[in-house]
């Protein structure tokens, strides 16, 4: 099992990002725990200015942005449901909180690739299985969204409308055909899997991931910041 | 001499919860190099076989499995099929569902990654197998966005890479286009060459017969001829099902007279994740004709008949149904004079019964007539199935209940997408003499296909899609004797000229 690591990698991919996935997983992990902790705006801004600002030095405002197109509705009802039960400052500590969080899920999975993070887990003992749900979620998401317009048009064709008020009506024809191909896809998936030798006990991990000096300051770093960081909101409480 | 690669020796196996064996008595033995076809019809048999021989069956579809049975000096039954990997590669036939990882290159390492195999082994054979395959350059490509020929090469070289002794293929060859056919048949000489053993189950028989050293002809179950192919297939193979690579009938003539277009491609343009897929195609399909499509994978076939029923909508050029322009008309409302029926038929079928599937267009469209229906029901044979689950039929059966629940809403035209793919002799028989009778009864029909013997044997009309044009669009005789435009168009006429 041991990977010679001296070879060329070939065709083999190599990791791509400067810290370990591990050590950025640590980071998520620790700032999503501080944002859950944080509840006031006076607390939240703060993180939120941190996160907004790693978007911008990385450059991924424009995945931020897909992602907020898609939930700011829902962030607005969140706003309003919160507001009438518990008033205007809780509306908004939720609607930053939820802000914070969504901000700091784009920035994780912008900067590590999943497949990294998925290696880099099999490296540290994580069984192969775990590893695929991860990649597997990555990979087959495109195919299943794929599939989902498929089934849309397949019933547009025949005459039966899905737009708008329709897909209450006739929900049942988008359901029904997606439920049966996607159980018949995770047969064929299953069966592809065995084929191609998974469900033994190893996997070999494509790159080499080694934690170094610089993810081992990375991570003791962003405890420190959070050690200081849940002092100070605890002691404005 | 060296053991049998396969020995079976009164093999049965009965699926989980059914009376019926799937696999009955199975005596036959396969040394090592060489090169079997395995035919059938549907529901014969052919890919339980395939799934025994890796373990497949038992270990992940259960049921009970009777005989003696060995393959690679191990007992599929005894072995987990992660373990019968390293000797008995399956090419099995969804490839959408076999591209496991987000890359090519991880997706082909993804196997030996699985056997535990070190990084400088895992690279090594990933690189020789992109080498034999010639796919270097969809390396770093996601497997989603390659075009089906492209996804089943990439799955072959994930299989290749475990370096099986034994390959299985269960009908590699149902979603090629010629071109592509081709290369395979091509690649599968060079894997015999080199020693691999190949079990292949197919219906396009031409496209193996000629290649293998024996034809196995599974019948409900039971191995009923082995042999030599062409000694097999001189015999009467029909009534297992099959139908021998052989000169196909001369095309039905023109049925009708030159009539007003049901729909017209008029200078059809087309950009998709960019790329020009159509550039300013042009056909016409009129009441009684059935048009055949034709065009490589990813030519536009696809694209060019979802324009046909608004699906699509041009971003130059027009299309026009019965005269009008298609313009902002939604899909619903265009389904009135346009029938679309997709690839994979299940996908249209939602309704809890056969009945009920074919009335819910229909009364969708508020045109639901009962009469019609049973008609409909009556000449596509679907009156013993009309209280069974559309979901629980064959595919053959699927499809005809797919194409019949569309006529249900009595359109005047009907855009067929590759309708014979993984479809059996008798499936494709039955097809072709329905579009016929549709046909004759005014429809205007237009097929996309890659069975240019199919077409040729049902379609007064081959339209050739080329670069996104129509480059030929005459009868197939006339189609024929232009070897530029079907070159171009990467079609050969193998399967017509046998």
């Amino acid at each position: 099992m041991a990977a010679s690591g001296q070879e060329s990698p070939g065709p083999l991919p190599e990791p791509t990002g400067h810290f370990d996935p591990r050590a950025k997983l640590v980071v998520y992990l620790l700032g999503f725990g501080l944002i859950l902790l944080a509840t006031r705006p006076l607390e939240l801004l703060p993180l939120l200015a941190v996160l907004v600002l790693g978007i911008s030095l990385w450059g991924h405002w424009r995945e931020w942005w897909r992602i907020m197109r898609l939930l700011w509705a829902t962030l607005l009802l969140f706003a309003v449901v919160v507001g009438l039960g518990d008033g205007p400052e809780a509306a908004v500590g939720a609607v930053l909180r939820l802000l914070a969080l969504i901000t700091a899920s784009v920035l994780f999975f912008a900067t590590t690739p999943p497949e990294e993070l998925g290696e880099s887990l099999l490296t540290s003992g994580l069984s192969p299985r775990a590893v695929f749900l991860l990649e597997g979620t990555l990979r087959f998401a495109p195919t299943m969204a794929l599939l989902v317009r498929e089934v849309r048009e397949a019933q547009e064709s025949r005459g039966i409308r899905l737009d708008g008020f329709y897909l209450l009506r006739n929900g049942s024809a988008l359901l029904a055909p997606l439920l049966a191909d996607v159980m018949r896809f995770a047969d064929d998936l299953a069966e592809a899997l065995e084929t191609r030798g998974f469900g033994g006990p190893y996997r070999t991990p494509l790159a080499e991931y080694r934690f170094r000096a610089r993810d081992w300051a990375l991570v003791l770093g962003m405890l420190a910041a959070t050690a200081t960081a849940t002092l100070l909101i605890l002691s404005l409480e | 001499m060296a053991a049998a690669l396969i020995a079976c020796r009164g093999v049965g196996y009965r699926y989980p919860a059914t009376d019926r064996l799937a696999l009955r008595d199975l005596d036959f033995s396969v040394e090592p190099g060489e090169f079997v076809a395995l035919a059938g019809a549907s529901g014969s048999g052919k890919s339980t076989l395939c799934r025994l021989l890796n373990g497949l069956i038992p270990h992940l579809h259960g049921g009970e499995v009777g005989g003696a049975l060995t393959v690679a000096a191990a007992d599929p039954r005894a072995t987990p099929p992660h373990r019968m990997s390293r000797a008995v590669g399956l090419l099995l036939q969804r490839p959408d569902a076999q591209c496991l990882a987000t890359t090519v290159a991880r997706d082909i390492a993804f196997g030996p990654a699985c056997q535990g195999q070190d990084r400088a082994t895992i690279a090594r054979r990933v690189r020789e197998v992109v080498e034999w395959l010639d796919i270097g350059h969809l390396l770093e490509r996601a497997p989603h966005t390659l075009s089906g020929g492209e996804q089943q090469r990439v799955a072959l070289a994930g299989v290749l890479a475990l370096q099986p002794r034994l390959l299985v293929l269960d009908e590699p060859f149902a979603f090629l286009d010629a071109a592509s056919a081709s290369q395979l048949r091509e690649l599968l000489r060079r894997l015999h060459a080199t020693g691999v053993t190949l079990l292949v189950a197919e219906h396009r028989l031409s496209e193996i017969a000629a290649d293998a050293d024996r034809l196995l002809v599974l019948h409900r179950g039971r191995l009923v001829a082995d042999g030599p192919p062409t000694e097999v297939l001189a015999g009467d193979v029909a009534g297992w099902g099959l139908e021998p690579p052989q000169p196909l009938p001369a095309p039905p003539p023109l049925s009708t007279e030159a009539t007003e277009p049901v729909v017209e491609w008029d200078g059809v343009w087309c950009e998709r994740d960019g790329r020009s897929v159509l550039r300013g195609a042009s056909l016409r399909s009129a009441a009684g004709e059935i048009v055949a499509l034709l065009g490589a994978n990813g030519a536009g076939k696809s694209t060019l008949l979802r324009h046909g029923n608004g699906l699509l909508r041009c971003q130059r050029g027009v299309v026009r149904i019965v005269g009008r322009p298609v313009g902002r008309r939604p899909v619903a409302e265009l389904a009135r004079d346009v029938g679309l029926v997709m690839q994979q038929p299940a996908r249209m079928l939602f309704a809890p019964t056969v009945r009920a599937e074919l009335a819910a267009g229909p009364r969708a469209l508020r045109r639901y007539d009962p009469d019609w229906c049973a008609r409909l029901s009556e000449r596509f044979g679907l009156d013993p199935l009309l209280d069974r689950s559309p979901q629980l039929l064959s595919a053959g059966e699927q499809r005809r209940v797919a194409i019949a629940a569309v006529l249900a809403g009595r359109p005047r035209a009907l855009l067929l997408d590759e309708p014979t793919a993984g479809q059996d002799a008798r499936a494709r028989a039955t097809l072709r003499a329905l579009l016929r009778d549709c046909a004759a009864d005014g429809l205007a029909i237009t097929l996309a296909t890659h069975d240019l013997g199919w077409a040729y044997s049902l379609c007064q009309r081959w339209a050739v899609l080329a670069e996104g044009r129509i480059a030929a669009d005459a009868d197939p005789a006339a189609v024929l004797a232009q070897p530029e435009v079907l070159g171009r168009a990467r079609l050969s006429t193998l399967a017509v000229a046998a």
